[in-house]
């Protein structure tokens, strides 16, 4: 294979990294060149990751070893179909919400902090891509405490007191789940003597009998670890106060795309480092499809009696965390499948609600979701494309959110536990109950403050006074939404590619 | 019997589980936020123990290679690992230290119990 394109998986780990230690000393310099820097330094990992996904389609997965150590020793760098989707997603994602943010942040953050904001945006970027490609597990710790600091420094970022007080408990509580990640790669190193996933899986599959109750150990931890990460639904203590506090471009990048880099890597442990007959001979698929169960549900019913706007989206993101991991705990190929696919729905879906919520505050100061009445004809762009999106969320054909539900659906027959659709239809109906309501008052009831002077139900379109970089990032990420729901082929065939590997 | 031995010869282990539970247990039920920074270093450092504990075998000596001695030495990859994950952990104490003094200046205490009844009253 060619070497330049070998290596290009490693470029889009350290050109955010390198960008992100020129924004400290160019915000020093000349702060108006850090946006435009860093959007460029996402742009082209995009781009790279488009080149990588192209490869990967047509000529299989690409490998790289980290300054030419061969695997059991050196670090091991491997995209597979599905890493490179997600890779994909996320510098994709990523690139939206920068240009999103050129105004927000100017908006929202106090002008000094400007520059450290884009370090840590763009060494979450890293981090997360690092952690999606990574085959060696001890890289993978170190990058899932990259990309938790950086995540809890762009939600300290607002600089306020709720802020910084989620910011600490997050951080507590991500190092308590990074501990016990640590001590599961501690065991599995025991165990095995490997760091490397691959090896890891041959070697486990030969001594899995020598050491049953230390396997179940190592795989409890990992649950509890990735669990407090990926914020599962007991342990999702950390995630409705980070969220709603951060500023809105940052919540945007948390809710789609932090969370979900953490149950990538579980999946690559769980499946292939521990491989299916452990995930089928052990209880963990039971124990997985029961706490999914509980956070579809629990997490709605909280979302439902959340006033401000954002911490309701931050509720929902666990309900959405809960459909996620029943894909997994499910196993099969459809229900793998489209636990996948949520990963890419969801992370357009809440991407969208957050930067329109951002939107709203922009332009209205309004952030409470029973402060709505008449956003649909102040903001039209804006709230359409909130529209598509709570669709989507609810579950409604030709959105992307219907495709990925009809799959969990397909997968629980599978595996032959059709009363899970009845939740899966109660969760999309409770969703309904918490986002209908902003979008029923937004089109159908009139301003108070408005409605005096004006002539008696008036009610006239007008433009959304935003700025061109707010609007375009929303309008891409609500078309996408919809093109996922109609053409959902590409994105599966990616993901069906690995799970075929995987099953 | 034969476990007991095994725990006995092995007792490493068994340290750094309690010092594990020492310091997650600290961490959850604390109200003061120093102390909540310290239990976390105490959970970091079982863990540092535990992996540092894999690479060692009985009367192993450290990896010096030397002619002609027949020695059993020590595996010096955990403990390589392990200095990143100190770094690690020295940066996020850091971090969080930091935040500890911004909570300070908003509300004149580190204690949680403190700061969730002022909050209450506003």
């Amino acid at each position: 294979m060619d070497v330049t394109i070998s290596k290009l998986p490693f470029y889009c780990v350290i050109i955010p990294l390198i960008a992100s230690f020129c924004m400290p000393v160019l915000a020093r310099w000349k702060k108006e060149f850090c946006a435009p820097l860093a959007t460029l330094a996402t742009a082209a990992v995009f781009v790279i990751t488009l080149v990588i996904g192209y490869q990967v389609m047509n000529n299989g997965p690409l490998a790289y070893h980290v300054s030419g150590w061969e695997p059991p020793w050196g670090i091991e760098i491997l995209v597979e179909s599905l890493s490179s989707l997600m890779i994909m997603l996320i510098s994709g994602v990523c690139l939206v919400i920068m240009v999103y943010s050129f105004v927000a942040v100017k908006f929202e953050l106090e002008r000094i902090i400007t520059g450290w904001y884009y370090t840590a945006f763009l060494l979450c970027l890293s981090g997360m891509t690092g952690l999606v490609i990574s085959n060696d597990i001890f890289n993978m710790y170190v990058l899932i405490e990259i990309t938790g600091i950086s995540a809890c420094a762009l939600v300290v970022a607002k600089g306020s007191r709720m802020a910084t007080e989620a910011a600490l408990k997050y951080l507590l509580l991500a190092t308590i789940g990074s501990g016990f990640i640590l001590f599961g790669i501690g065991f599995i190193y025991m165990i095995t003597g490997h760091l490397n996933i691959s090896f890891i899986a041959i070697e486990l599959a030969e001594v899995k009998d020598t050491y049953p109750i230390l396997i179940w150990t190592t795989l409890s931890f990992f649950v509890v670890g990735f669990g407090v990460k990926a914020a599962l639904f007991p342990l999702h203590l950390w995630l409705p106060d980070a969220h709603s506090s951060a500023p809105s471009p940052s919540s945007a990048l948390l809710s789609s795309l932090v969370v979900k880099v953490y149950i990538i890597s579980f999946l690559k442990i769980l499946f292939i480092a521990f491989g299916l007959e452990i995930f089928h001979e052990t209880f963990i698929r039971h124990l997985i499809i029961v706490l999914a169960v509980i956070a579809m549900l629990s997490g709605s019913f909280f979302a439902f009696v959340q006033i401000e706007l954002k911490r309701r989206l931050a509720y929902s993101t666990v309900a959405q965390i809960g459909y996620i991991f029943l894909g997994i705990g499910l196993g099969t190929p459809w229900g793998l499948a489209a636990g996948m696919l949520h990963i890419l729905v969801h992370a357009f879906m809440k991407t969208c609600l957050f930067l329109c919520a951002g939107a709203i505050a922009y332009q209205t100061g309004r952030k409470q979701v029973n402060e709505f009445a008449g956003m649909g004809y102040k903001m039209p762009i804006t709230m359409g494309a909130f529209t598509i999106a709570s669709f989507s969320m609810v579950g409604i054909p030709l959105f992307g959110g219907f495709i990925s539900k009809y799959g969990l659906a397909l997968g629980s027959l599978e595996a032959g536990i059709p009363s899970i659709i009845l939740v899966i239809i109660l969760s999309g109906l409770l969703n309904a109950t918490y986002y209908f309501p902003i979008i029923g008052q937004a089109y159908f009831s009139q301003d108070e403050h408005e409605a005096h002077g004006e002539e008696h139900g008036a009610k006239k379109f007008q433009k959304d006074q935003l700025p061109i970089s707010m609007l375009a990032p929303i309008v891409v990420i609500a078309l996408g939404i919809i093109y996922l729901g109609i053409f959902p082929g590409t994105a599966l065939n990616f993901i069906n590619q690995t799970i075929a590997m995987l099953l | 019997m034969e476990t007991l031995q095994g725990i006995v010869d092995n007792y490493y282990y068994m340290v750094a589980i309690i010092l594990f539970v020492i310091g997650m247990y600290t961490m959850l039920t604390h109200s003061n936020m120093i102390k909540k920074v310290i239990a976390m270093n105490i959970m970091d450092a079982s863990v540092f123990l535990m992996f540092v504990a894999v690479g060692y075998a009985h009367g192993s000596q450290a990896p010096i290679i030397r002619d002609n001695v027949e020695i059993i030495y020590a595996n010096p990859l955990p403990g390589a690992l392990i200095l990143t994950g100190i770094v690690v952990a020295v940066s996020v104490t850091a971090y969080a230290l930091s935040l500890v003094v911004k909570i300070y200046r908003y509300y004149d205490t580190c204690d949680y119990d403190e700061i969730c009844e002022m909050r209450s009253k506003e």
